[in-house]
């Protein structure tokens, strides 16, 4: 025994002396792929070496002894490990997980054609979906809300300032999925729940009017969604989360005694074969929600499919098919039943099918011209049950050909021309159609390594039914300075515009108390003339401070007014204002450990001819992120704060109307989130499982009238890749 | 650990903030005895209906009317149904003939109340459009409105109106810019 105890003891010591051998690994995503390219280094050491095609790697010749190793990557958090090399130390797999947001050393295809984030003349920020599983968002607009600059009234999101609330009226910030916008034909607007969540390598969020490339509705900005590349190995996901609300704040607003939760599964598997690899997921997800007559429960279908010609083209399909049955609660009774509708909406539904089918054919001609071809299809449809049967059935056909020509080592034009039809069917909208016609040029010029001068032109017809066909121009230019290493100065000139959708001209639905919404044949498209100045400096290689000033003019803002027929109708109405200044910053603490992501914006928007502020913007919002991930753990703490909003709807909520009772009632906002994760090995298979409490302090505050935001609620994630 | 520690202290401060406080609170209990708040009355009409009137309404508002703007929400505060047509009278109440039923009365003082005609079938809410035919007022001085008080819970009766076409009231302000007032949409469901 004293034999084996002196052979326990001495063994480490024997082999430390004058032995080396090699560290061994493998380097792979939180989804289980192999991650070529990543950096592995002894720290405190010039000692490393990169990981191979099938993220393996080997640093050989070191003395037995104990390591720290960092491994990092572009796009994924830097991670320390700590290592005992001895004679028969088994390999090492060490998962980088992607960073949640991030602004340094990204490249983004949001202007038609890759660049590095910090060669563009207007603000952007990428967010990864990792943030969305590990805080176990329910929806992915509410990923978007801890994004400085970025709003969401509701479901209705907003890029500084541009959108305040108009359910059913068109947004002012285009989604697009690889580059194919997903608003649909009738109302314009975006439903959240389509994004293949499962599926997303990045989202690129363009903050500033983005017409002269992508027309009408990118007036406020672009959200480009960008899927997976193909993968070459099968893998399979697995996720699954189970949660529950919180008691509400106060006993008289509980008006039910079961236990209110939320849950949701996911399976997603890609693989290859040959040179088609494919992607395919099933989700489902079911919200009894904190509120009367306000659950969802949603399906969710997603098919990717890519094969790969030759190294210069490939083919790649994707269709993603949501069924949605939810409750219809807008408004509250009244501030003592905050949770419970008004009683007239109590009860109604909407029963919702979309698919929407996308094709993207992309050959490389040369080493200086690419094009692709971009096609797609979105069918909507949707029937609102109340007091009356509100239906509409809108199909979208989308093509758009653009190319990227190289024409010399500092000049790339991108060039493009796209078409767009919809057909709607409708008892509420008519049953109008529209056809839209766009070509775009923009140069970037690299006048020298340090600066670059960008420009662009984008022309449009549109022709809305019967109406008076339309033609808009949008111009922009940019340009970017690296003054230095470490500053880098940017600024940009646009102007965009916003066709008005089926819906604001052709509705003539009643909305009740006797009144009735007219059309409005003469609508003409909203414009604005923007200005960006920005400064992005990096103090060091954990530490990047980015500040932008902007300011937008808006002409021709669409509102729907009361006119003195006493009818509803949208017109074109306000002269506007949003001067602002953002700042964010993103502060590497302990690199791989512990990061802190900052922002914080101030908002000045105004309706010029009322002089008073703008609906639903709040002057001050703040949002921070700490994130602590010692390996295997993960921890995160989200702050959020928007002050009070200055204007609201006050003739919804005040006398005569007062439809809204109480509705006059907000607050500054205040949310925090928490989260807890542990990351794990099933024999070779990582696992991870969360712990999520939104709303900590189980905050009562309103996004729009009458309308509580989610109260607290408490969740847990369990993820497997095989 | 310096760093660490002090990022965590600001951090937990600023959030500490923000959990001081529940956010929006439920209004107190109402102390409003039961019943309908509101008013209620008869319109009684002498002489000679005029030709091409479309609509007559009692209509309620907040103050007298001195600008085009306070013919329109907030100061239009509520609309009795239309009387018909050469009626000799016309018994109603506030809670059986709101014309409009989005418009909710609430407790307080209204200034001016009066029978108004107009010629368009279709309801306006343009001054130009309308005739005053008849005042709520001060011992039949028509040029002195008389103030409503509604109470919560309370029906206020007794608001009767005459009207004699051949001595119409006296005019208020009368505007023809046919301005568009911003407004709101009243959006009772959402669409999907």
């Amino acid at each position: 025994m004293k034999k084996l105890i002196a052979i326990i003891v001495l063994l480490p010591v024997i082999n430390f002396f004058g032995q080396t051998g090699s560290i061994k690994g493998k380097i792979i995503s939180a989804q289980n792929e192999p991650l070529p390219g990543a950096s592995i280094f002894l720290s405190g050491t010039q000692t490393g070496t990169a990981s191979l095609q099938n993220g393996s790697f080997e640093i050989k010749d070191l003395p037995f002894g104990r390591y720290t190793i960092e491994a990092s990557l572009i796009g994924y958090a830097k991670k320390k490990i700590s290592y005992t090399l001895i004679q028969d130390s088994s390999p090492l797999t060490i998962v980088l997980t992607e960073e949640a947001i991030q602004s340094q050393q990204i490249v983004v295809s949001a202007g038609k054609y890759e660049q590095k984030i910090q060669d563009l003349s207007v603000s952007t920020s990428v967010l990864r979906p990792e943030s969305i599983s590990r805080k176990n968002y329910l929806t992915f607009e509410d990923a978007l809300r801890l994004v400085p600059g970025v709003q969401t009234n509701l479901e209705q999101v907003s890029i500084r300032g541009s959108n305040g609330y108009s359910k059913g009226a068109g947004a002012r910030v285009l989604v697009a999925v690889n580059g194919i916008p997903i608003y649909s034909g009738d109302t314009g607007d975006i439903v959240w729940e389509l994004i293949p969540v499962t599926d997303i390598e990045r989202v690129e969020i363009i903050k500033g009017p983005a017409s002269s490339l992508y027309g009408s509705t990118a007036i406020g900005g672009v959200i480009n969604i960008i899927t997976r590349t193909s993968v070459k190995n099968p893998v399979t996901h697995f996720r699954s989360y189970f949660g529950a609300y919180n008691n509400p704040a106060y006993d008289i607003w509980k008006w039910n005694s079961n236990l209110r939760t939320f849950y949701g599964t996911e399976l997603t598997h890609s693989n290859s074969s040959g040179n088609l690899s494919y992607t395919l997921s099933f989700k489902k997800f079911d919200n009894m929600s904190y509120r009367q007559n306000d659950y969802s429960k949603r399906n969710l279908g997603y098919l990717k499919l890519n094969y790969e010609f030759s190294g210069d083209t490939y083919l790649s399909f994707f269709a993603d098919f949501l069924n949605m049955n939810r409750g219809n609660f807008l408004y509250w009774k009244d501030s003592r039943n905050a949770l419970v509708p008004k009683d007239e909406d109590n009860g109604n539904i909407v029963k919702s099918n979309r698919l929407l089918a996308g094709l993207i054919y992309h050959h490389k001609f040369s080493d200086m011209i690419t094009a692709e071809l971009k096609s797609s299809f979105y069918h909507t449809k949707f029937d609102g049950y109340g007091k009356e049967l509100t239906t509409s059935t809108a199909d979208l056909i989308r093509n758009e050909i653009l190319s990227n020509v190289k024409l010399s080592d500092s000049f790339l034009l991108t060039l493009g021309v796209e078409s767009s039809y919809s057909k709607i069917s409708s008892n509420i909208f008519k049953s109008p159609d529209f056809f839209g016609l766009g070509s775009y040029l923009q140069g970037e010029w690299k006048v020298s390594p340090e600066f670059a001068l960008t420009f662009g032109l984008r022309y449009d017809y549109m022709k809305l039914d019967t109406l008076k066909s339309a033609n808009a121009a949008a111009p922009k230019a940019g340009i970017n300075y690296k003054i230095s290493k470490e500053l880098i100065a940017r600024a940009s000139f646009g102007t965009g515009f916003r066709a008005p959708t089926p819906s604001e001209v052709f509705t003539t639905a009643g909305v009740g108390g006797g009144i009735d919404v007219k059309s409005n044949p003469d609508l003409k498209a909203e414009t604005s003339l923007s200005f960006e100045a920005g400064l992005l400096y990096n103090y060091s290689d954990n530490l990047f401070f980015d500040a932008a000033f902007y300011q937008t003019d808006y002409k021709d803002f669409i509102e729907p007014v009361l006119t003195k027929e006493a009818k509803i109708q949208f017109v074109n109405l306000s002269r506007a204002r949003i001067q602002g200044f953002e700042f964010t910053s993103t502060w590497n603490i302990l690199p791989g450990e512990l990061k802190f992501t900052g922002g914080y914006n101030y908002m000045w928007a105004r309706d010029l001819d009322k002089n008073t502020a703008m609906k639903y913007r709040p002057l001050n919002s703040v949002t921070a992120q700490l994130d602590y991930s010692p390996d295997p753990f993960d921890f995160g703490i989200d702050f959020r704060y928007m002050s009070k909003a200055e204007q609201i709807d006050f003739n919804l909520t005040e006398p005569p109307i007062n439809l809204v009772v109480d509705g006059s009632k907000r607050v500054p906002v205040y949310v925090t989130n928490l989260s807890a994760g542990y990351n794990f090995f099933i024999g070779s298979l990582p696992v991870k499982i969360y712990l999520n409490v939104s709303n900590l302090f189980n905050y009562n505050y309103v996004e729009f009238i009458g309308n509580v935001a989610p109260i607290r609620n408490y969740s847990v994630s369990f993820e497997l890749f095989f | 650990m310096k760093i660490f520690l002090s990022v965590l202290i600001f951090f937990i401060l600023i959030i500490a903030a923000g959990g001081c406080d529940k956010g929006i609170e439920p209004e107190p209990e109402s102390n409003a005895v039961p019943g309908q708040t509101g008013f209620s009355g008869k319109v009684t009409f002498a002489g000679t209906w005029p030709a091409n009137v479309k609509r007559t309404h009692l209509v309620v508002f907040k103050n007298a009317i001195a600008t085009s703007q306070d013919f329109f929400p907030p100061n239009l505060a509520f609309v009795i149904d239309s009387i018909p047509y050469r009626s000799s009278s016309f018994t109603y109440n506030s809670v059986d003939n709101n014309f409009i039923p989005m418009f909710v009365l609430t407790p307080g003082d209204y200034k001016y109340i009066v029978v108004a005609q107009s010629s368009t079938p279709a309801l306006s809410l343009e001054r130009k459009d309308w005739n005053i035919v008849g005042v709520y007022c001060i011992n039949g001085d028509q040029s002195q409105p008389r103030t409503l008080t509604i109470e919560n819970g309370k029906t206020t009766t007794g608001v009767d109106i005459n009207v004699n076409f051949s001595a119409p009231p006296p005019q208020p302000f009368i505007d023809v810019t046919g301005l568009i007032e911003q407004f709101a949409v009243p959006q009772q469901q959402k669409l999907f």
